[in-house]
């Protein structure tokens, strides 16, 4: 570490030399060099580009809820559009210099998306329909007409009975359609590598949704200037993204897709759109500190994109005008919606400057931000954004923040276009004759003005009628559209102002927690210079709550030796008792008041494989006469995957009484297959599966305990737990609704919580000699109610489990448990609609009698820099099922925790 | 119109800019380490709430047009809706 003399006013290199021929001389000069180690210690000195000072896990979950849309007073079939976001990261030390961060997003969204824009006075847009002769939502219709006047204004019509006003009426609609849940999942990685005046960090990680894989890596860094007073970053970044777009089977046939037609596939009867992008980003920025209170960073950001940069769910009407017609009074416009067409290049500049000054009087910081981007599409935008971040005593802050940010038009951005031709015209040969085409042998064609008056190629006279002869059409000149056309409401012109506070509260023992809430606000008339596009006006709210572990390397421990030996370590975790295999819950419990543990645990469950009837393998045709009641199915599943992150955070008041707090996330998702032999559904409904799925995921049940030691002798220990969950998981999520028929209702088993109070109550007993540990656990699940909102209650389970394990090191102990499971049928009904297409919507093909067997292995790192980490691993093969009706095979299971005592 | 050539005059410009800040305010500021007590307070991080500011980004930038908030990490996927 270099002394530091008081600097005057000096370059950065002068700053440097000789640091070590200033000897210290007086006791001053000591003080003020303790002063500075001090204050070079990790995470005291600033180091503008602040790598995190500790070890540090997160976990956040998020809930994003749209507003709804502005639809001119139809109403809305679908609810606006939420987001359920779950993120865990951590960041570790590997060694004094070198970290290792790691990062985990998964988002879950549905509800109502804009699929094109037309203007309001079509036939077509958000078409209502009634129910028993009420007017009770809308269906998006995508091809319509609509009537102009002479200088193509549109006439207009009721947005609900869409009967003719007869005034011109200019305004523009939204046209809505919606989504089933669909879950997104992102991961990162990063090594970051620190030295006195440097850092260097690389990441990179994958994004994956069913319709869209991306992948990412970067690269970057920062240099230390003038005693860390300059701070220089640098950075670069690549991302390669696959689209392949599911299009929705509904609409699909309403959307002119021609100039993609290379790009579309067919697969499993959906068609896809497939595509490319590549994104570049490179950035350099500088930190400044100017003086003891304020600093400033600026950095200057490039981003260039390239490839199939369109959006490719987002359609842009048409009005396709017979140019015929153009003197008309009243001319009729064919409304058609096509796939939007962007650049395939784009490239941005964004500039960023932040401010943060310290406010003495509040012991508060201030920030002020501003952001200018441009881009060869138009949109250049000017972001504001303030917050005031101040800590209010006993471990408390409370940061509230504003931020105004306003975007202009990207230059092809236009809420519908004209085109002065037809969507279609009769094919016309070079003789001016019109062509048709035989309707039994598309590859004949006739020629003439009618059906009467037809000649083959021979030019003999044909019957137009006895030959069923009809016009061979050709479809629109792409070349007369523009090159690129949008009406994505994000490229429009508009402005936002948004504002909400973070609180956060240090608990000591190094948990933090945080919450946060944000509302925002989008208006086409705070567009800076104001817009025209109010249609497109919409809020939001973002809520999200937080808990940080901070996980202090032990500076007591002694750090392991080379030599790895377990007799160097006297660190009391090592006294811990024996914990119970990954999988099950409420095991242990800790041992001295005042103790905290915080933990993770996540389980997947994967079932799949053949369908059962009891103990047994069932064919198609069973399932098609007797899995659906009364009814045929026409369904079965053909896997389910569901995972649940769990975090389990546990508190010793007292010796003989924990407490638990678990709340839960899940998320699941479920391919069908149509039945062998299953007869056509004549309505249609629901026969729209295809290659898309089903897909859950948001907050689960949450589950809290109290855990009371019962017997605690050397050798042998019981407890027993009271706990409950709380129906904080949804029971009533919906498959979306489909053209013509409402989705209803998911399967039972892809809700995502129980829906009513239950009680869990378990007794656990265990014990441990020598290198051996055993136990053994009864459990059950009792619900506390007769039904849920929806209207039915999951069935009760009794499980009971024993196990045992032998510590293959000190730190290492593998285990071999058996579990015997039963659990009842669903009780009662869906109380709404639910499709009943398949086993997996009636209760009785709930449950059963299930053995299983589990194989697992505890750590528990004895020493180094992540002492005291436990983590457990377990995988459940199933060794019998008996199902209680039609049910999917059981795979397994696998459980993983990781648990830190504080 | 926004042409490349405009582009690239900004985008010199910036930098430009971005270099007569790092020369114009390097050589005369002068906080000894000691003197640092209040910078080194968490609430004066660049960022002091980072759980925060990542869910914001990802937040705005699937519904603003504007490039990532994000300087170099990928990822963000679709944001389709």
């Amino acid at each position: 570490m270099q002394q530091n003399k008081r600097p005057q006013c000096q370059g950065s290199k002068q700053g440097y030399t000789h640091p070590e021929t200033h000897s210290v001389k007086s006791s001053s000069h000591t003080l003020q060099a303790l002063t500075s180690a001090a204050l070079m210690l990790p995470g005291l000195l600033i180091s503008p580009a602040h790598a995190a000072g500790t070890d540090r896990i997160n976990f956040q979950y998020s809930r994003y809820q749209e507003g709804e849309r502005n639809l001119y007073g139809v109403p809305q079939s679908y609810k606006p559009i939420s987001a359920d976001v779950l993120h865990g990261s951590g960041i570790f030390s590997l060694t004094d210099r070198a970290k290792f961060t790691f990062g985990y997003t998964q988002d879950t969204w549905s509800g109502a998306t804009p699929v094109s824009t037309t203007p309001l006075a079509t036939s077509g847009g958000n078409r209502p329909y009634t129910v028993n002769g009420v007017v009770v939502g809308a269906s998006p219709i995508l091809n319509s007409q609509i009537l102009l006047d002479h200088d193509l204004n549109p006439i207009g019509r009721d947005p609900i009975t869409k009967q003719s006003t007869g005034v011109v009426d200019t305004r523009s609609v939204l046209v809505m359609s919606s989504a089933s849940p669909e879950t997104r999942r992102q991961a990162n990685f990063g090594l970051s590598y620190e030295w006195n005046e440097a850092a260097l960090n690389v990441g990179g990680g994958f994004s994956r949704e069913r319709d869209y894989h991306s992948s990412f890596g970067s690269i970057g860094g920062r240099l230390d200037f003038n005693q860390k007073l300059t701070s220089v970053k640098f950075g670069g970044g690549y991302t390669d993204s696959q689209v392949s777009a599911i299009l929705d089977p509904d609409s699909s046939p309403y959307i002119t897709k021609t100039a993609y037609a290379q790009q579309i596939v067919n697969r499993r009867g959906s068609e896809i759109l497939k595509g490319d992008r590549q994104d570049w980003v490179a950035n350099t920025g500088l930190t400044q500190i100017l003086s003891k209170n304020a600093l400033i960073d600026a950095s200057i950001g490039y981003t260039h994109s390239s490839g199939f940069l369109e959006n490719p769910y987002k359609a842009t009407s048409v009005i396709f005008i017979d140019p015929a017609k153009l003197n008309d009074n009243l001319i009729i416009g064919d409304v058609r919606a096509l796939i939007e067409q962007r650049p395939n290049i784009r490239n941005q500049v964004a500039l960023s400057t932040k401010y943060v000054h310290y406010i003495s009087p509040f012991n508060a910081a201030m920030h002020l931000g501003y952001r200018l981007s441009v881009d060869d599409w138009g949109v250049n935008t000017h972001t504001f954004d303030a917050s005031w971040v101040q800590p209010l005593g006993g471990g408390w802050t409370l940061t509230p923040r504003v931020r105004y940010y306003s975007q202009d038009s990207a230059s092809f951005y236009r809420p519908y276009l004209f085109s002065q031709q037809n969507y279609r015209n009769q094919e016309v040969d070079s003789f001016g004759r019109q062509v048709w085409i035989d309707r039994k042998n598309p590859t004949v064609q006739y020629y003439g003005s009618d059906l009467s008056n037809l000649v083959d190629q021979n030019g003999s006279a044909v019957d137009g009628f006895s030959v069923d002869a009809q016009p061979k059409l050709t479809l629109f000149d792409a070349g007369k559209l523009p090159a690129h056309f949008s009406s994505d409401h994000r490229l429009a012109g508009f402005g936002s102002l948004s504002g909400g506070v973070v609180l956060s509260k240090i608990l000591g023992k190094g948990v933090a927690l945080e919450a946060g809430f944000e509302y925002y606000t989008r208006a086409s008339s705070m567009q800076i210079g104001g817009g025209n596009n109010s249609f497109a006006d919409f809020d939001y709210y973002v809520a999200n709550a937080a808990i940080k572990f901070d996980i202090e390397p032990d500076a007591s421990m002694p750090i392991t030796t080379s030599s790895g030996s377990f007799t160097a370590h006297t660190h009391s975790s090592l006294h811990h008792h024996k914990i119970p295999p990954a999988t099950v819950m409420f095991g242990h419990m800790l041992d001295k008041p005042g103790d905290f543990m915080a933990g993770y645990r996540f389980m997947y469950q994967w079932t799949g494989g053949n369908m059962m009837h009891g103990a047994h393998k069932v064919s198609d045709q069973a399932i098609v006469d007797q899995g659906c009641g009364n009814k045929d199915c026409q369904f079965t599943p053909q896997f389910m995957d569901m995972r649940m992150h769990m975090v389990d955070l546990m508190y010793a008041p007292t010796k003989w009484l924990n407490v638990m707090l678990m709340p839960t996330f899940m998320d699941m998702d479920m391919n069908l297959r149509q039945l062998a032999g299953a007869r056509v559904d004549a309505s249609g409904a629901h026969s729209h599966h295809g290659a898309a799925g089903h897909e859950s995921g948001a907050v689960g049940d949450t589950y809290f305990s109290s855990l009371i030691k019962l017997l605690d002798i050397p050798g042998h220990r019981v407890h027993v737990n009271l706990g409950f969950s709380a129906p904080t998981g949804k029971t009533d999520i919906k498959i979306r609704r489909s053209f013509n028929a409402d989705g209803g209702l998911i399967h039972f088993g892809m809700q995502l919580g129980s829906g009513t109070w239950d009680f869990t109550p378990s007794l656990t007993y265990l014990g441990e000699y020598n290198r051996w540990s055993w136990g053994t656990q009864i459990s059950g699940i009792k619900r506390m109610e007769d039904r849920n909102q929806s209207g039915y209650r999951l069935g009760d389970m009794f499980q009971a489990t024993s196990w045992g394990g032998l510590d293959l090191a000190r730190w290492l102990t593998a285990s071999v448990r058996g579990v015997y499971t039963w659990q009842d049928a669903i009780h009662r009904d869906f109380n709404q609609y639910n499709a009943r297409i398949g086993p997996m919507d009636f209760p009785r093909n709930y449950g059963g009698q299930f053995w299983d067997m589990g194989f697992g292995v505890n750590a528990q790192i004895p020493g180094g820099r992540f002492a005291g980490n436990r983590l457990g691993i377990e995988w459940v093969q199933p060794i019998r099922s008996d199902f209680n009706g039609y049910q999917l095979n059981r795979q397994g299971m696998l459980s993983a925790t990781w648990s830190y005592q504080f | 119109m926004f042409t490349p050539a405009s582009m690239k005059l900004t985008r010199n410009a910036a930098i430009a800019f971005a270099f007569t800040l790092l020369f114009g305010m390097t050589g005369c500021v002068s906080v000894a380490p000691w003197e640092r007590g209040n910078l080194a307070k968490p609430q004066m991080d660049i960022d002091p709430h980072p759980l925060q500011t990542e869910m914001q980004s990802h937040n705005y930038s699937s519904r603003e047009a504007a490039p990532s908030h994000k300087s170099s990490a990928g990822g963000g996927g679709c944001g389709c809706y």
